[in-house]
């Protein structure tokens, strides 16, 4: 495999790999559909106090060149009523986290193939040992989803610009959240719900804003409609992909202003994804650090920016531009480039690219390191007891 | 609105006049005219002499092949047509008018049937096809409809006819009433006849039906897989809307975009009948008298046939154009 070009199959590989995936996608798209009793997808909380605890989650996508495990192993939780920000570059499997946590991974190619995604529901109550009972949402089938997503869970997503529905008005669109999740509700309580979330969301003229349509408005309004929708069911964890990455800068810093608001108002919790250290230091309360669909290193944000510890974050510290950094030196960028996310080796995946790379670093995975009660580093370099065999 | 609408029927009058042109110059340039053909025969026995057929050509207005005379034969037609009178069919022997008057409805008939049912089962099947993208349902319509699409009309048109007519003797081969069948004046009998024409119809139209399936929903499904992965959909499916309403909803909404453009398109082949399929099942549509009449160069009526259908073309844009601006809210006419 080594010699070999690694991007070159025979079609004898090719094949193989064609019928292992149909077989896999099958398999795991009639788990989607099976009737399942509730007590199969339902798991306990280690922490009452959150509200999504991802344990080693592994999303797999099955392409025609063989299966990228874009999410490999991730665990890290969301606690109630705080900000999570998750950073790391492109393709390192941050989106493809959270659309696993609401289903909503490209199928059939794309599918969660293992771990737990409990998420704090408080529909189903407590254990007999007073542990609080947990959806799973890695197993849940799709019919039962549909219920949380939306309503509990909710999405705000990276285009603005494409996110809406081009032939249905503002106020349908957002009308529909409360048709779908509280049917029961009539139609002027609906509209008038609307109009007070589009009222929240900072949008001026909202009643004007609920009869229009999507291409009327600019990206800002759009993101604020996102918002608006995203907020409208009452959810517990609203995910960000990336909400600012579209919009130009001054928008930006008001999106994010209105976020943090949101926040501090409805008092749920934000998972924060971008690749932007600033919005991460200025939102988050906890920084999640992903490398090749692995969690590298996790902590609150002033230990992940005053203390990092693995080189992967000490790089995205050093590369991002100061305003009193020097103009005329080039900025710092790591050197090397993600590897290839097809057969990854079972060694630390940033080996190639660090300028701390010790001879124990040859060796398995690292596991994670606990430096502190919130602190955690997957890296030889802070690796002082004997279980790198683990 | 009304404006842009105004304008647009102003424009179409000059189009209109292009088309006219192009049209009366490709029938006269045809290398036989009506009364080569009819008197052929004559001529050769010698019954008729070539002066008598030119003193006859001159009589019809075709007689004058110079430039000349297709400019003067041009305007007559056009003042005629300006007054309303669209000539007298050569080999009918009526009014032009009045043919396609009395021979359209059964071709629209058959047209509007054969569209309302190819719509109603080739947009379904194009989106099971697309929500089940390259699964075994997918192949399966696909191959079928493609079928659907090579078969040549002449060929399956008389495969149908053997198998369902000369040897499961289901339905008439051809014609449209049954030979020798005579029905009363009164509603009973009106009724015995529409029975019988719809059971000669039946071929006719399973032919056309299945002959176009094919590209309608193809490009449903095209249009489907498209929409499926714009991002809206995905929002959609974030809101906790189930599958069935992401599709027939959300997604259903953006598909019908470009196919209401395309029903609305389809208007002149309503009225102007199926030439080759009229021809095969012997049905005295207007596709088939435009067949015949062209064959032996009825300059009037083939002239008035297609006249007839830039008209209708012509309102067939604009009333897309129009149905664009319905059911596209992006879409604003008259700026």
């Amino acid at each position: 495999m080594s010699k070999k070009n690694s991007n070159y199959l025979t079609i004898k590989e090719s094949r193989k790999i064609i019928s292992y995936n149909i077989k896999q996608m099958k398999y795991y798209e009639s788990l989607k559909k099976k009737k399942m009793d509730v007590s199969e997808y339902t798991s306990v909380m280690n922490d009452e106090n959150n509200i999504i605890e991802i344990d080693n989650l592994q999303t797999h996508f099955f392409t025609d060149n063989g299966t990228v495990k874009s999410v490999n192993g991730v665990s890290f939780n969301i606690p109630k009523n705080k900000v999570v920000g998750v950073v790391g570059e492109s393709g390192c499997g941050k989106s493809v986290t959270s659309l696993s946590i609401m289903q909503l991974v490209q199928a059939p190619q794309g599918q969660v193939v293992g771990g737990e995604i409990r998420f704090n529901s408080d529909d189903l109550g407590y254990t007999e040992d007073g542990k609080k009972k947990a959806y799973n949402i890695a197993k849940m089938p799709t019919k039962e989803m549909f219920n949380v997503r939306g309503k509990d869970i909710t999405m705000i997503f990276q285009e603005p610009m494409t996110s809406l529905n081009p032939v249905f008005t503002i106020g349908y669109q957002l009308d529909e959240v409360m048709f779908i999740h509280y049917p029961e509700m009539s139609k002027e309580d609906v509209k008038a719900h609307t109009i007070e979330m589009l009222n929240l969301v900072g949008i001026s003229m909202p009643e004007r804003v609920y009869a229009s349509y999507p291409h009327e408005l600019s990206g800002g309004m759009r993101q604020r409609v996102m918002i608006a929708m995203a907020l409208a069911g009452d959810p517990k964890l609203i995910i960000a992909d990336e909400p600012t990455t579209a919009l130009d800068v001054t928008i930006q810093a008001q999106i994010l202003e209105l976020l943090k608001d949101i926040q501090k108002k409805t008092g749920c919790a934000i998972m924060l994804i971008t690749h932007d250290l600033g919005v991460i230091a200025e939102m988050a309360d906890e920084v999640v650090v992903m490398y090749a669909g692995k969690v590298i290193e996790k902590g609150t944000v002033s230990e992940i920016f005053k203390n990092p510890k693995h080189p992967y974050t000490i790089g995205l510290q050093k590369s991002k531009p100061l305003i009193t950094s020097d103009a005329n030196e080039p900025l710092y960028s790591i050197p090397g480039q993600v590897p290839n996310p097809i057969n990854l080796p079972n060694t630390c995946f940033f080996k190639n690219r660090c300028n701390k790379c010790i001879n124990k670093c040859n060796g398995n995975y690292p596991s994670e390191v606990k430096l502190s009660d919130t602190h955690y580093v997957s890296c030889y370099l802070y690796d002082e007891g004997g279980n790198s065999n683990e | 609105m009304l404006k842009y609408i105004l304008k647009r029927l102003f424009i179409s009058i000059f189009v209109l006049l292009g088309v006219s042109i192009i049209i009366y110059t490709l029938v006269r340039m045809m290398p036989n005219d009506y009364l080569d053909i009819k008197f052929a025969s004559q001529l050769g026995q010698g019954t008729i002499t070539v002066e008598q057929l030119n003193e006859f050509k001159a009589q019809y207005g075709i007689g004058d092949n110079s430039f000349k005379g297709l400019v003067d034969g041009y305007f007559t037609w056009l003042t005629n047509m300006l007054k309303g009178d669209f000539g007298t069919s050569f080999k009918y022997e009526k009014p032009v008018a009045e043919v396609i008057g009395d021979n359209m409805w059964v071709s629209f008939a058959i047209a509007v049937i054969a569209t309302v049912l190819q719509f109603a089962i080739a947009i379904p099947l194009g989106i099971t096809s697309a929500t089940h993208q390259y699964s075994k349902r997918d192949y399966a319509v696909t191959i079928f409809t493609m079928i659907g699409i090579s078969l040549p009309t002449y060929f399956f048109a008389a495969i149908i006819v053997k198998v369902f007519s000369v040897e499961l003797g289901w339905f008439p081969s051809t014609g449209l009433i049954s030979a020798g069948e005579t029905y009363t004046k009164d509603f009973a009998g009106f009724m015995a006849k529409l029975l019988d024409m719809g059971h000669h119809l039946v071929l006719p139209i399973l032919c056309t039906v299945i002959l176009s399936l094919g590209g309608l929903m193809r490009y449903t499904r095209t249009n489907t897989l498209e929409v499926l992965n714009a991002d809206y959909i995905r929002t959609a499916r974030a809101k906790g809307l189930p599958e069935k309403q992401v599709i027939y909803k959300h997604a259903f909404r953006n598909t019908m975009i470009p196919l209401v453009t395309l029903l609305a398109g389809i208007l002149p082949s309503l009225f102007g009948g199926m030439m080759i399929t009229e021809e095969v099942f012997a049905i005295d549509g207007i596709g088939r008298l435009a067949y015949k009449a062209l064959s032996e160069g009825d300059i009037p009526f083939v002239m008035g046939y297609n006249m007839f259908l830039a008209v209708l073309t012509v309102i067939g844009t604009l009333f897309s154009d129009i149905m664009y601006s319905v059911v596209d809210p992006r879409v604003k006419l008259g700026k």
